[in-house]
């Protein structure tokens, strides 16, 4: 076990280009940054300053071009696909604006699915989730049946499935209306409150002021941290 | 993670459907084809075999179709003469020499040709496996007949009832009828070969003697045969020469399965492809979340791979079915046109044809499923934040 007053996430000169064409775009640039356990971080900025590539990288899903990030206390470059995809599944917890919920299985299933990848499927574990986002009553529909904000439920359910270190959200709240959105806060939030650690790229000015920190990025940089 | 599988399949039940009534098609086809092919030479074995005799003596002329003609109780244009028989009798290693004279009267008004057969004890004796219906016995003079089951049917006859032949002038006496066996013997008339010699004007002449060795053993059937081979105007011919030109005549035929069977297979592979292509293709975005969420590149390479196989061995299972029910049609349909038709059914799907049809399909569906697998596994976990809804 690592010491709690490790970083959840520590980055050091993060570099994410991407070639288009005959250019290469600095999605993100030269980004240091520390996640503690418990915090609450929000990532601003407008569209195309690399918000989402941030959040990759965060999350173990893509790797930098250049620079060093540690996860959980893995330093991911060392990492196979193999171990990075274990890192993701046991550590990490993840929430997408397009909800990404699998149209062919019932809520439960969806909320299961992480368990069972992790070859440890625990069906009171799936309920006890349900209750405490508050869906438990749909458990048995579709996805298709279900309201926008009824499916990031699903998702944060899901997302929380193996008992995460940290929770990932990109936009959560971008296909919702303000009423469902303030409902998803809320429900960040009291997450937050019971000791999980979240980091949430948003437009909605809310959500970030319900953060412990804001990092606005503009060009791939951080321009200001609150 | 099967449940997942199926769930995945079932989203698109018409596709999935398609691709399973396409496969389900090319499967029974191969396993009838297949089933048809090694129950006709299974079959060709035992009828030869249980004739327990291991070589035919027939007329000059082109051997293999001698002996097929006389073995199913059709004319040959030549025939042998009886001292051919008195030989080999008289030969040493020869047990049982049974010959056979055999003619056609055709029934112009009744649109057929019936086949009689003249017969002594020895051909008798070698016929061991037939039986006859009560009220039965052997021939009791020179104008007793034995008829097939079919042959009685058609005369109205039984044991004890006269027959006349108007063709020929000749009444007869029923002495037998045979059971129904399934064989060309079903529809034969059978006489004293004397009788058949005289009736068709050819006394001391026959279509063919079939011989039976004390020792059925390789070296002595060779040594037998070539000792035959001199008899003037007569050829031997062995079961095993026979066997071999029969299971040559199917290979042709063989042949063309193979290529049913590989044109069967190719579709099945393409429609697999498709159906799993376009699986991954739709659901390009889940399974970039499945990525993101835990599903090792392997995982979701093996799951892709095992939807192929999921549908491809239903599919079979299906065509194996349809086969096991469907088929007897096509035993009717080709029976009537093969050489030496064997006496048991064909239409039973062996369980070898089964599981060779089933293989073929499977791999067949796993080398579809490589790439649309290959695919998925490609495609990163940072696409679920990237693409648009
Ligand atoms: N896979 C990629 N290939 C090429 N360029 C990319 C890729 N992903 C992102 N980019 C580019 O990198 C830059 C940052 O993109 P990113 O998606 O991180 O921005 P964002 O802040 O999330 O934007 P938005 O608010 O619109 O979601 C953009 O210029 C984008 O076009
Ligand atoms: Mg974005």
């Amino acid at each position: 076990m690592q010491p709690s007053d490790q970083p959840v996430v520590q980055a050091n000169k993060l570099v994410k280009s991407y070639p288009r064409g005959s250019e290469i775009v600095h999605a993100v640039v030269d980004i240091d940054v520390e996640i503690q356990q418990g915090e609450y971080v929000a990532i601003v900025g407008a569209s195309g300053s690399g918000k989402t590539t941030l959040l990759q990288l965060l999350g173990g899903m893509d790797r930098p071009t250049s620079g060093t990030i540690s996860i959980a206390g893995k330093e991911i470059s060392k990492l196979s696909d193999r171990e990075l995809t274990r890192l993701r599944r046991e550590q990490l917890g993840f929430v997408f604006q397009h909800f990404g919920l699998l149209s062919t299985l019932t809520v439960a299933e969806n909320v299961a699915l992480p368990a069972i990848l992790n070859h440890k499927p625990n069906h009171s574990r799936v309920d006890e989730l349900l209750e405490r986002t508050g869906i438990i009553h749909r458990r048995n529909h579709r996805p298709s049946e279900l309201s926008g904000g009824e499916m990031q439920r699903v998702a944060i359910a899901r997302a929380l499935i193996n008992e995460p270190k940290l929770l990932l959200a990109d936009e959560p709240t971008g296909n919702l209306d303000s009423a469902t959105s303030e409902r998803i806060l809320e429900l960040i939030g009291e997450l937050n409150k019971d000791g999980l650690t979240i980091v949430v790229v948003t437009h909605n000015e809310k959500l970030a002021q319900c953060a412990h920190r804001i990092i606005q990025l503009s060009d791939g940089r951080i321009v200001n941290t609150a | 993670m099967i449940k997942i599988i199926l769930k995945n399949l079932w989203r698109r039940p018409i596709r999935t459907g398609l691709t399973l009534v396409g496969l389900s098609l090319s499967a029974a086809l191969m396993t009838c084809l297949l089933s048809f092919g090694q129950a006709y030479e299974s079959a060709i074995r035992t009828d030869l075999d249980r004739m327990g005799m291991q070589m035919m003596l027939v007329p000059l002329g082109c051997p293999y179709d001698g002996a097929a003609r006389a073995l199913k109780g059709r004319t040959l244009d030549s025939s042998l003469p009886e001292s051919a028989l008195i030989i080999a009798q008289k030969d040493p290693a020869v047990s049982l020499a049974a010959p056979v004279y055999t003619a056609a009267i055709p029934r112009k008004g009744e649109k057929r040709t019936d086949m009689w057969v003249g017969l002594d004890d020895a051909t008798i004796k070698m016929h061991s496996w037939w039986k006859f219906t009560p009220g039965s016995h052997g021939f009791d003079g020179p104008n007793s007949v034995i008829l097939g089951s079919e042959a009685a049917a058609t005369e109205l006859r039984k044991p004890g009832d006269r027959l006349y032949s108007p063709e020929t002038n000749r009444d007869f006496m029923v002495a037998g009828v045979l059971e129904r066996s399934g064989t060309s013997d079903d529809s034969l008339f059978f006489i004293p070969l004397k009788t058949a010699q005289q009736m068709f004007g050819e006394p001391g002449r026959l279509t063919a003697i079939s011989i039976r060795l004390k020792d059925p053993s390789p070296p002595e059937i060779a040594a037998t045969a070539a000792r035959l081979q001199k008899i003037p105007g007569a050829q031997v011919t062995t079961l095993t020469e026979m066997l071999g030109v029969f299971l040559n005549l199917i290979a042709s035929a063989k042949t063309l399965v193979m290529a049913i069977t590989v044109v069967a297979l190719v579709v099945s592979l393409f429609s697999v492809f498709n159906t799993i292509m376009a699986n991954v293709i739709e659901r390009t975005r889940e399974l970039a979340v499945m990525r993101a969420i835990g599903m090792s590149k392997l995982g979701l390479f093996n799951a892709m791979l095992m939807e192929s196989v999921v549908v491809s061995v239903s599919g079979a299972l299906c065509g194996i079915l349809l086969a096991a029910t469907g088929g007897g049609w096509m035993e009717r349909a080709v029976h009537p046109y093969l050489p030496l038709a064997p006496s048991e059914g064909l239409q039973s799907v062996t369980l070898n044809a089964a599981l060779s049809a089933t293989t073929m399909i499977m791999l067949a569906g796993i080398c579809a499923g490589l790439y649309p697998a290959w695919v998925a596994s490609r495609l990163h976990p940072s696409a679920a934040l990237r693409l648009d809804i």
